[in-house]
């Protein structure tokens, strides 16, 4: 259940992506701002990941061999143990009717490649917070509306 | 013909009847040599005889001149001096007894012998008569046999005429004759024809009113002969004539009676003062009854080679009528027929649209006139259908037939008056009659028909012959124009039949009057099947499809703007672009198949969706690499350093591949690629690519290179072919996401090389195997198995290939990995 103290380290970021660049370079950031960072290859890897340590929220391809992010974040919702994960997008697909999907996953964020990796880190720490703060339903909502 | 044994007959038995028969010779003969031999008998002595002799010749000689009468007186008369000089011989006058007996008996031969020969010629001189009248009765037999024969064999009134003026006033042994015929109303007689008159004397007489008081009015009014035998008597019974008439004598008026009664009459003039025995009237009567007949058979023959020349000139011309479809040719033949057989101008006009009538054609004998008429009307003026004066305007609209028997000056005066064109024209033509009848077409007028006659006087068979043919000509006219309007119906129905577009119409129940084949292969349903019925019934999707649609206004259809309609049809799913447009009779809706044009629409956008998807990626890595080597606040380790940096290199690499392949795509397709061959070794070609390939495969995934057969030297476009196998080799490993084995074999032989690259992954549904050629097509388009690529790889792969004069197909099951066989002649 969520991270310990307010600058203590939180849970990790659970990194999903089939390209190693993408891992690599999300990676290097969210570390260099102080986030810990957990990386799965594929949808079979992260679920596997989510299981053995509950991260803090997980950043979430879409277009994976096997199983892909939609089929991650369904299989989360669905999941009680794992419902409660956020789950933020990083997609290059950036049709409005992918956002809407993510809505419908419960998603509380949608990134769209190409992204800047630097402002990654405070998105997600804004994520955390607004969560943590009881506000995900209005970040769900939000997704619609970002464009 | 003559009837030449009747003749014959006649003629021999005339001939017979004047050779002197046998009988009258030998009574001749009796009654000379009776006496005579009575004479020598008595006398016995022939000295003595011979005076007896020429007393009893004396005496038959007296009786044959004078007949019996002046016999006796030559017997009595002869006694005396024959007694004085021959019977005494002393010249005494005393007489014996002996000598008186003998003077008696020889008187009483003397008279007895001309009492014979009186009988004779009294029968002789009968039968002379009798042979005589004989004659006159074959005589006039035969001149009537003549007349009637002439008047049999007469087949116009003209040969009728002559044979009663030449051969009847010959039978009638008159000197002249005339014939006159009763007018229509009864009232007149006109004169016909005449021969042997003066005609000072005949032309007052050229008609005579029936009611008055003339011999020939008088013979048609009682229906009886009028035997005049001399001028006093006609003078008497006839004073009108007197000192009018030619002086003649005898005259015979008789009446010409027909089947149903008085027709005319008939005249014979005699030179002397005549008598009119029964005999020589009934022969005229007979000559005038036969006349009669004879005139009114020919009349009716006449009248009916008229009817029969009227019947054939309308056969004639339905037949021009019928001949040919084309309204202006059969109009023109038409008017050529007319004329001249019913008048010499013959005129067809039309009504216009615009309520001008359009003289459209004419015709006249001579074809200078023709000409000179039609440049004639190009310069009148135009005559609209309200025009008051206009004979053809007011026929068109009237419906009414116009026949000027004699056209009025003052009509052609106003004329002239009211067009100096027209003034012109009838410098040169003159109009004698005229007769106009409209040609309708059911209740409408569309036009005129004309029939002018510069010298003739038209008449009512003329009349009647023109609105035959004018009703024909109508029916023609309408004829051509149905057939017109269906075969311009029958070319819109092979348009619509054939045309790509379905075609609805729908009346106003919104029920379907017709549905071309083309809606029919779309929606599968048949024409049959939806006629007469509401769409909907054998269509639900019809619902959908005019919910959408906008119905355009009849008046502006071009406006109607087409909506494309997803609609499921027998014929499976189906995109439909449908336009319609209402009018007042129903509507009519375009429909067309655009399923094609929709999947190639949503290729391209899934291709640009792809194309930037697939651009968005090593965008985003490049983007990434960068930002975050320039970070200032991380100390990035320089194995970092350098992988961000080669990340950079590749990504940027990678979308540069995939930028050419978009432009190669589009070049292709528009043939803007140039392909050159030559001899091309295949394999160190291939072991160049598989190096480079290694570094970027997967570690699942096993390369290898096989070569089989003689060296493969192909006929190829080095550049391109690389392009070729580093695609297929990519696809080899894109789609074996479990890893497995990429070989690439090489085979030559046959004057060709094949290069083919097997895998062992995902493999290709058969249904697929074509279509993954096809630009911008990927398998499982969802592109949710994260494969990636644009989709254009294979299409350009193929392209090359083909332009290289070789070919690429696949073979492949699911699950059991694909196999892509590059097919290019050997060098």
């Amino acid at each position: 259940m969520g991270g310990g103290g307010t600058q203590a380290t939180p849970a990790p970021v659970l990194l999903v992506d089939d390209e190693p660049a993408i891992r690599t370079i999300c990676r290097v950031n969210l570390e260099g701002d102080g986030l810990p960072v957990l990386e799965a290859r594929d949808g079979a890897e992260a679920l596997a990941e989510v299981r053995r340590q509950r991260p803090s929220l997980v950043l979430l391809d879409v277009m994976m061999p096997g199983v892909d992010g939609w089929n991650v974040a369904e299989q989360l919702a669905a999941d009680a143990h794992t419902r409660d994960i956020p789950v933020v997008f990083l997609s290059a697909r950036a049709a409005p009717e992918d956002r809407l999907r993510a809505q419908e996953l419960g998603a509380v964020g949608y990134v769209v490649k190409p992204f800047d990796p630097l402002e990654l880190a405070g998105t997600i720490r804004n994520v955390l917070e607004r969560v943590a703060r009881g506000e995900r339903e209005q970040l769900n909502r939000d997704l619609s509306s970002e464009g | 013909m003559t009837d030449r044994t009747a003749v014959v007959a006649l003629e021999g038995a005339a001939e017979r009847l004047q050779r002197p028969g046998k009988r009258t010779a030998f009574a001749g003969f009796v009654a000379v040599a009776g006496p005579g031999a009575v004479t020598l008998l008595a006398f016995g002595k022939p000295h003595e005889a011979l005076p007896a002799l020429l007393y009893v010749l004396v005496v038959l000689f007296a009786t044959s001149l004078g007949g019996r009468g002046p016999g006796l007186v030559a017997a009595a008369a002869s006694i005396v001096p024959f007694y004085y000089f021959f019977l005494v011989p002393h010249h005494t006058w005393t007489l014996k007894s002996e000598g008186a007996v003998g003077l008696a008996v020889f008187v009483l031969t003397g008279v007895l012998g001309g009492e014979v020969l009186a009988r004779q010629r009294g029968a002789r001189t009968r039968a002379e008569e009798e042979a005589s009248s004989r004659m006159q009765a074959l005589d006039t037999a035969l001149r009537l046999h003549l007349v009637a024969d002439a008047l049999v064999s007469a087949q116009t009134p003209q040969e009728v005429l002559n044979a009663v003026l030449v051969e009847g006033v010959h039978a009638a042994d008159a000197r002249g004759g005339l014939i006159a015929t009763l007018s229509a109303d009864g009232e007149w007689l006109d004169v016909i024809a005449s021969r042997g008159y003066d005609a000072r004397y005949i032309d007052p007489f050229r008609r005579f009113p029936v009611a008055g008081d003339y011999p020939l009015s008088e013979a048609v009014r009682t229906g009886e002969g009028v035997f005049v035998g001399s001028v006093a008597e006609r003078d008497r019974r006839y004073p009108e004539l007197v000192g009018h008439s030619q002086p003649g004598h005898g005259l015979v008026c008789l009446p010409l009676i027909g089947l149903h009664g008085p027709i005319g009459g008939l005249v014979f003039s005699f030179s002397t003062d005549e008598e009119f025995p029964p005999e020589r009237r009934a022969l005229k009567l007979a000559l005038a009854r036969q006349a009669a007949l004879a005139l009114e058979r020919v009349r009716i023959s006449v009248a009916e080679q008229a009817l029969r020349e009227r019947l054939s000139f309308l056969g004639e011309a339905t037949a021009v009528l019928t001949s040919s479809l084309e309204v202006e040719q059969t109009l023109q033949r038409l008017t050529e027929l007319a004329v001249p057989q019913l008048a010499d101008w013959c005129a067809i006009s039309m009504l216009e649209e615009s309520g001008e009538i359009e003289q459209r054609v004419v015709a006249h004998q001579d074809p200078e006139r023709k000409r000179w008429a039609e440049t004639m009307r190009s310069h009148s003026r135009t005559i609209h259908i309200d025009d008051e004066f206009d004979l053809t305007a007011r026929v068109i609209r009237t419906a009414e037939p116009i026949f000027l028997r004699e056209v009025p000056q003052e009509l052609l005066d106003e004329a002239a008056r009211r067009d100096p064109n027209a003034a012109e024209a009838l410098r040169e033509v003159s109009i004698r009659s005229a007769i106009t009848v409209p040609l309708r077409s059911g209740e409408q007028t569309f036009g005129a028909l004309t029939l002018v006659s510069e010298s003739r006087e038209l008449e009512d068979t003329d009349f009647d012959l023109a609105q035959e043919l004018g009703a024909r000509a109508a029916i023609a006219v309408e004829n051509a124009r149905l057939y017109r309007e269906a075969e311009r119906r029958a070319e819109a129905a092979l348009a619509l039949a054939y045309v790509v577009d379905g075609v609805v119409l729908l009346d106003q129940d919104g029920r379907v009057r017709f549905w071309n084949a083309a809606v029919a292969a779309i929606t599968g349903i048949r024409e049959a099947e939806a006629l007469g019925r509401q769409p909907i019934e054998v269509l639900p999707a019809w619902g959908e499809l005019v919910r959408l649609a906008e119905l355009a206004d009849a008046d502006a259809p071009q406006r109607a703007r087409s909506v494309t309609v997803p609609i499921e049809t027998a014929a499976g799913d189906r995109w439909v672009a449908v336009t319609g447009v209402a009018f007042d009779e129903g509507v009519v809706y375009a429909l067309r198949d655009v399923t094609d044009e929709q999947e190639l629409e949503r290729a391209r956008s899934d291709f640009v969706a792809t194309a930037s998807h697939e651009l968005r990626t090593p965008l985003a890595a490049v983007y990434g690499a960068a930002r975050t080597l320039r970070r200032t606040d991380i100390e990035l380790p320089a194995e970092q350093q350098e992988a961000f940096l080669d990340i950079i290199v590749s990504e940027t690499e990678r979308l540069t591949a995939i930028v050419s392949q978009i432009l190669l795509a589009g070049q292709l397709g528009e043939g803007r690629v140039d392909v050159d061959t030559t001899a091309t070794d295949l394999r160190p070609l291939v072991d160049s690519v598989l190096a480079s390939t290694r570094l970027r495969t997967p570690a699942h995934i096993e390369l290898r290179v096989e070569q089989n057969g003689d060296r493969p030297v192909a006929l190829a476009d080095e550049d391109k072919l690389r392009q070729v196998l580093v695609n297929l080799l990519d696809n080899a490993i894109k789609y074996s996401p479990d890893g497995g084995e990429v070989a690439v074999e090489l085979a030559g032989g046959a004057g060709r090389v094949r290069l083919t690259v097997r895998d062992q992954g995902l493999g290709v549904p058969a249904g697929e195997q074509e279509r993954i050629f096809e630009k911008f097509y990927r398998l499982d388009p969802a592109l949710t198995r994260g494969v990636g690529g644009s989709g254009l790889g294979l299409f350009i792969s193929r392209e090359l290939v083909t332009r290289m004069g070789g070919s690429l197909t696949v073979r492949s099951r699911p699950g059991e990995g694909a196999a892509f066989v590059v097919d290019l002649p050997a060098a």
